[in-house]
């Protein structure tokens, strides 16, 4: 008996010897302030790569967007106005004329 | 002949190389007039951005003769001391009648608000041009009123300028190479007690255009414009105040394009702005207006409609 709770001491003692040994080293502190550090520094990072993309999104709405939609109509007039020249062509009996003359035509038109 | 069938136009031959010509210093082109030495840069990356709404109609009673009205409603910032921007809604309407003749041009605008603007430009005779406007509110103290003497020479230009609160102001340009042209103001402000000199070169050619100005007020100003194609140019600014420290640079694209104008800018400030005008039908024209300042946190969007030519 003596021998027993002897041994339940010593081994809760050795449990004990161990978790303290382990908690109150200088190891357990650093990793704990390493990981602080850590979660602090991801969270600034997340944050300013927030920010960033929604300058990076806002401003590409306002400068880029716009430009696409006008060039994109622009290219479709142009692609009607190839179309109704080839309907024109072919309507008067010649051949239609070839794309980089079409486009030498409209250059010349816009210009 | 039905089958006859036209043999296609040969390939236009390669325009011969221009010959270097002697250039011919007593016959240069005449200069561009001093206050548009920044003119494709201004035109470029400072249109007109407003916010709320804005409505025009002009109608032309005659070939010279046209009346406007105008009507706008939307905040106005008014200045402030605090970083904060302060904003008051507004609404008014402007009437307007504008009479353009090859030789006399008057334009007038009174808003709702009292404020009369009034516009004169008068060729008296071929090469001395008279301009003169005046802005009157009911306020005391803040009318103003400013008279212009330009007179063309061959190759220069000088322009005298008289304004209300004894201000002078003269400035000269001349044109050094077909080019090149340098010019210099100076004017004295008796109100202020200020009087200031600058200078401005501006060289020019088919595909781009620099300029310079410096001024005793402390500013420089750089620009640069380059024509990509007929219908895209991309500009950039430069402007450093050495007496405040304080620098801008900005860049922008300006796209003239069959049924619209849209251009777009970029600033050091954290602003970027962008202005399109759309041509939705013979005479009637959509406007859109973005400006977006992060650093500030101030976002300004409009819309309008222009009727009318």
């Amino acid at each position: 008996m003596a021998g027993g709770s002897s041994n339940s001491k010593s081994n809760s003692g050795l449990l004990s010897r161990i978790s303290n040994s382990i908690s109150g080293s200088g190891i357990m502190f650093h990793g704990k302030r390493a990981a602080s550090d850590a979660a602090y520094v991801t969270k600034k990072l997340l944050q300013s790569t927030g920010k960033a993309a929604w300058i990076a999104g806002t401003t590409f709405v306002i400068l880029v967007v716009p430009l696409i939609i006008e060039m994109d109509r622009e290219q479709q007039l142009n692609d009607l106005d190839l179309q109704q020249k080839n309907k024109q062509a072919t309507l008067l009996g010649t051949t239609p004329p070839s794309r980089s003359q079409l486009i030498h035509c409209s250059g010349e038109q816009l210009g | 002949m039905a089958g006859f069938v036209p043999p296609p136009p040969p390939p236009a031959p390669p325009a011969p190389p221009k010959p270097d010509e002697k250039v011919d210093y007593f016959d240069l082109p005449c200069p561009i007039p001093y206050e548009e030495i920044h003119r494709e840069a201004l035109m470029s990356l400072k249109p007109e951005l407003f916010e709320g709404m804005r409505f025009d109609f002009t109608k032309g009673l005659n070939q010279k003769f046209s009346l406007s009205h105008s009507v706008f409603m939307g905040p106005t910032e008014i200045p402030s001391q605090s970083s904060e921007t302060i904003k008051i809604p507004t609404a008014h309407y402007e009437f307007g009648a504008n009479f353009i003749d090859p030789k006399l041009m008057l334009f007038g605008r009174i808003l709702t608000d009292g404020r009369l603007n009034a516009r004169v430009k008068c060729d008296l005779t071929e090469n001395l041009t008279l301009k003169a406007n005046a802005q009157l509110t009911s306020e005391p103290h803040m009318s103003h009123g400013m008279v212009n003497f330009d007179y063309k020479g061959g190759d220069y230009r000088t322009q005298l300028q008289l304004g209300n609160g004894a201000l002078f102001g003269a400035s000269y340009i001349q044109s050094v190479t077909p080019y090149l042209s340098l010019g210099g103001e100076v004017f004295w402000a008796g109100q202020h007690r200020k009087s200031g000199i600058g200078y401005a070169a501006r060289y020019n050619t088919d595909k781009m255009v620099a300029t310079g100005q410096v001024a005793s007020t402390g500013m420089v100003a750089l620009s640069y414009v380059q024509k990509v194609s007929e219908k895209v140019s991309l500009a950039s600014d430069f402007m450093y105040n050495y007496m405040s420290r304080d620098v801008t640079a900005s860049f922008g694209y300006d796209y003239i394009l069959r049924q619209c104008r849209l251009r777009g800018k970029i600033d050091s400030n954290g602003c970027t702005a962008a202005f399109l005008e759309e041509r939705l039908n013979m005479g009637l024209n959509f406007i859109l207006s973005a400006e977006i300042d992060h650093r500030k946190k101030d976002y300004k969007f409009g819309f309008g409609l222009t009727v009318g030519e």
